[in-house]
């Protein structure tokens, strides 16, 4: 069943169109910079991008921090909030669940496919963002600069630069998770990713207020941009490692609520 | 479920609410302990939050951001001369490298790394905030009768123990100082500064991890990468300002005492710039250029609170007070811990002719 909806989900059109537009921002971004000559003043604008234009190895880095605001969750809240709510609306769902799998089995299969796209599209648009900055850059032969001072090799950054999309996959589970459990709770696929949607916003707006500040510890995107942690030197982990335990209660807890609802709900479409 | 999420968000609240080991030291020997940990070694984890909300235009704005932001940092003590301290940012990183020379200053956003001899004078930076700094530089004058306990907290997972200043200067804008000391090494874990209004510290920083361990030598050294722009470091706008006011042959008639507060004399400052005070409770004096006075005048005029009288323009911001005036060969800037009251007496003892 795994296997099933891995090839629907990455056959369809919409998946890869969906990526490739995805990437389209980053790669607009290098063209410009690289035409312009003109990066954003130090401190401003996503992080790493001031850094490229002496770097170019920096950029699947600058681009994953461009798309990772927006751009990343709502892809990812379109495909996790179709997983079960589009089966509905299509009116498919009824003839998954007469197979004997069950709806267990088909939740798991769902949510492992979502999980398929999040790491498959970070990994492409660090690719992309890896390509784009080696043609349009100059890039550093001994590697390049942490954020604390230090020399990075080109082994280290690849190193690292792999951990960080590990860790932006990570981070984009939450978001999956919530849209995969409003998915459960609609049979509109629009309203789950809506809603998913809706909490991240929320949480990001919550994240600016001093007053909020309380429970700022436990907003999905609070963790988010802890990814440039891994290029101090020494590592700072320590937002690292409290960004994938909040993910990780988030999923657990949400795919729980989800499998819960999923499996006890009368589904008629 | 629902019990099983209700456990994990309850669990930091729990953990903090640990009583800790309160072991009964006197304020005296709590602030000796803390003059005593300088050479104690550590890492740490430390932020500070300050509700100073200055107006002063483009002359100070470093150090006001420094006193109305968060501000979150990571240190690695070795030794009074042997130290780093990053100010970490979500889009960068500004780390501060001492060695018995001076301190290098590397800003990643700028790719510049700046080197800076030693100062006797001057304005606050990020190194200044951090608990261990702080809280040693505000108990280092106190006498033992400005001081009593305040019982005991857990910080950073340590047990630390509370100790209260409080000012006896009738100037002092500051009403009273926390610092909580950890009980095994002396080190300030956190401080709080408290202004007029005793209700919520003006400025609060604290360790949220802390390590009393040797960092790596490795670690506090510091190489300029190859692209660096090297630059010189040079004394902050505001002290250059008062050079070169003097230099322009604007002096400040500096009296014996201000205010009641007597002058202090710092070793290679300026001698343009008078300080008074003692402890917690400081007034700087400094002539300004007309222009530099121009830009200030400027923002604190607009700036709600403000007080415009025949003796100058001055306000506070929390227990910081700022006033300008205008001295006999040019505008004079006065700047400390003092209330309101204070910097005018301090106008009028500046100005005889008021």
């Amino acid at each position: 069943m795994i296997a099933v909806e891995l090839r629907k989900l990455f056959r369809r059109p919409r998946t890869w169109v969906t990526i490739g537009l995805l990437n389209g921002l980053p790669v607009l971004v290098a063209v410009l910079l690289a035409l312009t000559d003109l990066a954003p003043r130090p401190g401003e604008g996503p992080v790493f991008l001031s850094a490229v234009l002496t770097n170019g190895t920096l950029y699947p880095l600058a681009a994953l921090a461009i798309v990772l605001p927006l751009f990343l969750p709502i892809a990812v809240s379109v495909v996790a909030g179709e997983a079960v709510a589009g089966e509905a609306q299509a009116g498919t769902l009824r003839y998954l669940l007469a197979r004997p799998a069950g709806r267990t089995r088909l939740l798991i299969a769902k949510l492992v496919a979502v999980i398929a796209f999040v790491l498959v599209t970070v990994v492409v648009v660090a690719a992309v963002g890896y390509l784009t900055g080696q043609l349009l850059f100059d890039v550093s032969p001994i590697g390049g600069t942490a954020l604390s001072g230090t020399t990075l090799t080109s082994q280290e950054i690849a190193g690292r630069t792999l951990l960080a999309i590990g860790y932006v996959t990570v981070s984009m589970l939450g978001v999956a998770a919530f849209a995969l459990f409003f998915s459960t709770l609609t049979d509109s696929p629009l309203g789950a990713t809506l809603g998913a949607l809706a909490v991240l916003i929320a949480s990001s707006l919550l994240f600016t207020l001093d007053a909020a500040s309380a429970f700022a510890p436990y907003l999905p995107t609070r963790y988010w941009l802890a990814f440039v942690d891994l290029f101090r030197d020494p590592v700072l982990w320590r937002d690292v490692v409290r960004g994938v335990a909040l993910q990780g209660v988030y999923v657990v807890v949400l795919v729980g609520a989800a499998w819960a609802n999923f499996t006890t709900k009368d589904v008629t479409s | 479920m629902v019990g099983l999420v209700a456990v994990l968000l309850a669990l930091p609240s729990v953990i903090g609410a640990l009583p800790a080991s309160d072991a009964g030291t006197p304020a005296a020997d709590l602030r000796r302990a803390v003059l005593a940990s300088a050479d104690v070694p550590f890492a740490g984890y430390a932020q500070s939050a300050g509700g100073l909300d200055l107006p002063v235009g483009d002359q100070l704005t470093s150090a006001a951001d420094l006193l109305s932001d968060r501000t979150t940092m990571r240190a690695w003590y070795r030794g009074p001369a042997d130290w780093r301290v990053d100010v970490v940012a979500p889009t960068g990183e500004t780390g501060v490298h001492a060695d018995p020379g001076g301190t290098w200053t590397w800003t990643w956003e700028r790719a510049v790394a700046t080197r800076t001899a030693p100062s006797p004078l001057a304005l606050p930076t990020a190194p200044d905030l951090l608990p261990s700094a702080l809280g040693r530089r505000l108990l280092s004058e106190a006498t033992d009768a400005e001081l009593s306990r305040i019982g005991a907290d857990r910080l950073a997972g340590r047990d630390a123990l509370g100790v209260r200043l409080r000012p006896a200067d009738t100037a002092s804008s500051v009403s009273r100082v926390d610092v909580w000391v950890d009980d095994a090494s002396g080190v300030p874990l956190r401080v709080q500064v408290f202004g007029a209004d005793d209700g919520q510290a003006a400025l609060d920083t604290g360790f949220l991890e802390f390590e009393p361990t040797t960092p790596p030598a490795e670690v506090t050294a510091f190489d300029p990468p190859p692209e660096a722009e090297l630059r010189e470091g040079q004394d902050a706008q505001l002290l250059q300002s008062a050079t070169r006011a003097a230099a322009d042959g604007h002096r400040v008639r500096l009296p014996a005492a201000l205010a009641g507060l007597d002058r202090r004399t710092i070793e290679g400052a300026p001698r343009s710039v008078g300080l008074y005070g003692r402890g917690v409770t400081l007034l700087a004096v400094s002539p300004l250029p007309g222009r530099a006075a121009d830009g200030l005048r400027d923002a604190l005029v607009r700036a709600p609170g403000v007080v415009v009288d025949h003796l100058g323009v001055r306000i506070s911001a929390g227990p910081l007070g700022l006033m300008l005036v205008d001295g006999e060969d040019g505008p004079v800037l006065l700047t400390g811990t003092v209330d309101l009251d204070a910097l005018a007496t301090a106008a009028t003892d500046l100005v005889p002719a008021w």
